[in-house]
């Protein structure tokens, strides 16, 4: 109902914030940028050097942020479709992606842990995760969207139990692949000396892109999202809209679970994709979209997401322990929706205003 | 309104019978379980409170108590997974009191907090193994005995045996930069190692230890501690990893960073453990040497409850027999009777 | 099917759902006890279970009251884990005694409650996404305190924590045919008090009553009189103050300070809270439904854990099972509600 009041309240502000989506999360990398350049300016060398493998490739902070952003970036494009059709976020992407790895790796190596060759092609692997990762997605979306239950009580089912069915599907053991063609999507193909997980995610930028333009994906799910009310009477199904976010996020989630497993070659159900949900509901909300639901901007969710992996990797360069990171990132989100929320807004809109009366006299 | 509350009925009554079939069944089916608590002749109860399943070392030491202690050699195991809690341990044996287990075999997950528990267990007249890691009490009688690993002896084995390599490379005058990849601070294991390899460190004068940054025994994490390691100190000649998980992710780190390791490489490593796929990347030439950590108590676990049963003393601290392995050898073999 | 003469009908969703949750509880327990038998037979199992879930009780009830409102905090495991650092670092390191650190338990949680309920309640933020931020605030604080976990080594903590209520005629003969007495620990009278005072609270004080008045319709209750940003940010400060009450609690049971301590507390509290009947649209729930929640999850914990079912993740999945089931049965009389 107070989305209501904001869009009647007036169209000036909201013209505002949509003209200032990506800027937020372009100002906070320019403090970042800042912030390195005065520190250690040597956080910006890149070097090219030849791995084990013999292949040239990159390294260096700059490098591992894109490395690792681009995982983020995927499950950003995927919560901020859940954020805006249903107005919540799902919290269980983590577990998701653990278990998504998992049916990766039990349909590669089959019964043996140890397999000598691969027991099936990763295309084959990597649809049959991606199916069962859509099909949690859809169980998600069913209870939100059929049962009425707020998405983060509902995926909070999946928060609990997911990493113990990931373990289950491998009967907790933790197979290893030693196939080094299974290392590319994680790491790097022979010759190219970009990490692949940043193709992967520009690839899945571009096709969102397309689905975005071409389809009216995003005409639904705003309009889901900003009154399902008012949808429903113009023949959309609410339903069937929020549903389908949650599988778009499934199959995020299942891309992601192949870089990640790819990356390591194996899985560690306890630790993978640990607390990733936070940095992607991050993402979201520093990309400027409410996360009450509506309007969204994609682009601004992505940047949002390199952002956090900047923020991360500046962190971790100053020796902040990995497990103290959160406590940094909290603030951020704290800063951030406190600003973000209508009534500081209108409490800061009204003191520019007065401000710039106060000059014009 | 009324068809509702029947429905309520039926899935209530639906949910309990559900549960009971589901929670009923299977012990039923699995093993006699009233039964061996009654007869208490037939089988020897065991407790086992294991602190959980994170390593490809915890689940060979959890299986070789399975196999080991079986129906057929007259046992009735009860498990308890902790989940790397002590609370969850404290539960689980104040439970495995309460079931009148005749054996308790505890792998404590931190040195302390052990008196009260372990009181209650001797005041029920229930023998308490511990086993691979060790406990602080006060009164050492609130145990049987330790069964588990010289942690400390293998930290120095691995002093010597780098030392010994580098002499064989004709690298004894050189100066050697050493990182280490430590496991989860305050464990038995990191204590151990660290301190048994400082014993042979502080022999050498020209060996200088760059680091000493802790991994948590855990792959992601060696990885990202690594690679932090690689980017703040260009040289680095030598790494000890105090377990394999944290080896191979210091591995991917390492090789993403474009450099080399192994008997080959420009980075020797040092890893503790000996996995199976820890023999494999030292037949890829990706490993050094790897020190044994034997998780195979069972049988020697199984042979003190024998030796309790005939009422003899056990002694109370007992050592599995550990050894190395090195690129030098015959790794096909060793991997062939490698079962974990 | 007493249960149907008893008039289903006549029956508050409030009271509906509370019934369903204490008749599985019960079902549930006299089933381990056909079953299973073993320690179920003896009360101290059930004890047991008061001890180990003792600060989960209060946490809930505190989740409860802001579920009520229809609000949520998931910060409360955070500000957990907090607590038992911040104390044992002020007990061990800097020599504190226990009374100061029980004033500064309820002061880091009230300083999150308060904080926390006055950006949902005035500044109108999703309280989800507060606490949220608020959890992984208080879980990197905890590191940021002391990375290490450790053991309290205080003395009059330590005889603090030891402190036993005899629960008379409860006891049971031990493996060796010594009675030994029924026991809980102390947190368990705080949190049974804490269940008796907030029943008391939420049935018989006008603000109690407005709790439920918010969450059902906060414009009615707007136009009732009730002051609704009020209300709401006193329930914060109430849940934030429980909080503070059950880490205290948490830090007496596990004697620890750990930022691993109370990892999944808040997602257990939630669960408890909607097992017990707390709708997550506001204005249903009742204390005494929370209270059976938590013990309904302990005591699955425990069924899984001796029925065999040993590996770990059993536990994981049958509570997301039970909580699947029971947002499904309130989702159900949400409908039911509608059509009436």
């Amino acid at each position: 109902m107070s989305k209501d009041r904001k869009t009647s309240t007036g169209s000036g502000i909201l013209t505002k914030i949509v003209r200032n989506q990506c800027f937020i999360p372009l100002i906070a990398l320019l403090l970042l940028v800042a912030f390195n350049l005065i520190a250690d300016p040597g956080f910006f060398k890149i070097t090219l050097a030849d791995n084990s493998a013999g292949n040239p490739v990159l390294s260096g902070f700059l490098v591992t942020i894109l490395d690792s952003g681009s995982e983020l970036a995927i499950l950003a494009i995927g919560m901020t479709l859940v954020t805006a059709a249903s107005g919540g976020q799902d919290i269980s992407v983590g577990a998701a992606v653990a278990i998504a790895g998992s049916v990766l790796l039990r349909v590669l190596c089959g019964s043996n842990s140890r397999p000598e060759t691969l027991q099936a092609p990763i295309i084959v692997a990597f649809l049959v995760s991606c199916l069962v990762a859509m099909l949690f997605g859809a169980f998600n979306g069913v209870l939100v969207a059929y049962f009425n239950i707020q998405p983060m009580i509902a995926t909070l089912i999946l928060y609990t139990a997911g990493r113990s069915i990931a373990a289950w599907v491998n009967n907790n053991e933790l197979p290893v692949i030693s196939e080094p063609s299974f290392k590319y999507f994680g790491e790097f193909i022979p010759g190219i000396p970009i990490p692949t997980p940043f193709f992967i995610a520009v690839a899945c930028m571009i096709v969102i892109g397309l689905v975005l333009k071409f389809t009216d994906l995003r005409l639904y799910t705003e309009a889901v999202g900003i009154n399902q009310d008012s949808a429903r009477l113009n023949g959309l199904d609410p339903k069937v809209v929020k549903v389908l976010s949650f599988v778009i996020l499934g199959v995020c989630v299942a891309v992601v679970g192949l870089i990640k497993v790819s990356r390591i070659s194996t899985i560690n159900y306890s630790v993978i994709a640990k607390d990733i949900e936070m940095d992607a509901i991050l993402a979201v909300a520093l990309g400027g979209n409410a996360l009450s639901g509506g309007k969204f901007n994609m682009a601004a969710s992505i940047i949002g997401a390199y952002v956090i992996q900047f923020l991360t990797t500046t962190l971790y360069k100053f020796h902040v322990q990995s497990d103290a990171l959160p406590a940094y990132k909290a603030v951020v989100v704290i800063i951030l929706v406190v600003l973000s929320a209508p009534k500081v807004r209108e409490w800061l809109a009204g003191l520019s205003k007065r401000s710039m009366k106060k000059e014009a006299v | 309104m009324k068809r509702y509350s029947g429905i309520f009925v039926v899935v209530l009554l639906a949910c309990a019978a559900g549960g009971w079939m589901f929670f009923g069944c299977v012990p039923d089916e699995k093993a006699p379980s009233q039964d061996t608590m009654q007869d208490e002749e037939d089988y020897i109860v065991i407790g086992l409170s294991q602190i959980g399943s994170e390593s490809d070392w915890r689940n060979a030491n959890t299986g070789s108590f399975r196999s080991e202690f079986t129906a057929e050699n007259g046992y009735y195991l009860l498990f308890e997974d902790a989940q790397q809690k002590q609370e969850n341990q404290l539960k689980a044996v104040r439970d495995l009191i309460l079931q009148e287990v005749d054996y308790i075999i505890l792998d404590p997950i931190v040195e302390t907090g052990w008196d009260t528990v372990l009181m209650e267990a001797k005041d029920a007249g229930i023998p308490v193994i511990l086993v691979d890691r060790q406990i602080v009490v006060e009164d050492e009688d609130l145990y049987t005995c330790w069964v588990g690993s010289d942690f400390r002896e293998e930290g120095r084995r691995a002093g010597q045996w780098l030392a010994d390599y580098l002499e064989s490379q004709g690298r004894r005058e050189e100066q050697i930069r050493i990182v280490t990849l430590q496991g989860t601070l305050d464990s038995s294991a990191q204590i151990g190692r660290t301190m048994g390899f400082q014993d042979v460190l502080s022999a050498h004068g020209n060996w200088e230890m760059l680091e000493r940054r802790s991994g948590e025994f855990t792959q992601a994490k060696g990885q990202e501690v690594m690679r932090d390691l690689l980017q703040s100190h260009k040289e680095i000649d030598v790494l000890i990893s105090e377990n394999d998980n944290m080896t191979f992710g210091a591995i991917e780190a390492i090789e993403s960073a474009g450099r080399t390791c192994g008997p080959d490489g420009d980075i020797i490593v040092i890893s503790f453990d000996a996995v199976r796929t820890a023999i494999q990347f030292m037949q890829e030439g990706k490993i050094n040497a790897d020190f044994e950590c034997n998780p195979l108590l069972g049988p020697k676990v199984s042979k003190i409850i024998e030796e309790l049963e005939a009422g003899e003393r056990v002694e109370k601290i007992q050592y599995i027999e550990e050894q190395y392995f090195d690129t030098s050898m015959d790794l096909e073999k060793i991997l062939e009777e490698r079962t974990y | 099917m007493k249960k149907k003469k008893f008039s289903l009908k006549d029956l508050t969703d409030t009271n509906l759902l509370l019934t369903i949750t204490i008749v599985v509880f019960f079902l549930m327990y006299i089933g381990a006890i056909l079953f299973q038998g073993g320690g179920f037979t003896k009360p101290q199992t059930f004890f047991n279970i008061l001890n180990a879930n003792a600060a989960l009780i209060i946490l809930s009830c505190g989740l409860s009251l802001v579920m009520i409102t229809g609000g949520i905090d998931i910060s409360v495991g955070g500000v957990t884990a907090l607590i038992s650092m911040c104390c044992a670092v002020y007990l061990d390191f800097h020599g504190g005694n226990v009374s100061t650190s029980l004033l500064m338990a309820l002061g880091i949680g009230l300083a999150f409650g308060i904080f926390q309920g006055f950006l949902v309640a005035y500044l109108d933020i999703q309280p989800f996404i507060i606490t949220l931020a608020g959890m992984f605030f208080a879980r990197g604080l905890t590191t940021i305190v002391n990375t290490k976990p450790f053991n309290v080594a205080n003395e009059a903590f330590t005889k603090l924590k030891l402190t036993r209520v005899i629960v008379p005629g409860m006891g049971a003969p031990n493996r060796r045919g010594v009675y030994v007495d029924a026991y809980v620990e102390l947190g368990v009278v705080v949190a049974i008090l804490v269940v008796i005072v907030m029943f008391c609270f939420l049935r018989w004080t006008k603000l109690g009553r407005s709790f439920y008045a918010v969450g059902g319709n906060h414009q009615s209750a707007l136009m009732l009189g009730i002051n609704v940003k009020r209300t709401r940010f006193i329930s914060h400060v109430l849940c934030g103050l429980l909080a503070g009450i059950g880490g205290f609690v948490y830090f007496l049971h596990v004697g620890s300070g750990s930022a691993a301590h109370a990892t999944g507390a808040e997602m257990d509290a939630i669960a408890s809270s909607i097992i017990g009947g707390t709708m997550l649209t506001g204005g249903v729930g009742n204390i005494v439904g929370t209270f059976f929640g938590v013990l309904s999850l302990g005591t699955i914990q425990n069924i899984v854990s001796s029925a065999g079912l040993d590996e770990a993740w059993w536990s994981g999945i049958t509570r997301a099972v039970m909580l699947c089931l029971f947002l499904v049965i309130q989702s159900v009389v949400m409908a039911r509600k509608k059509k009436a």
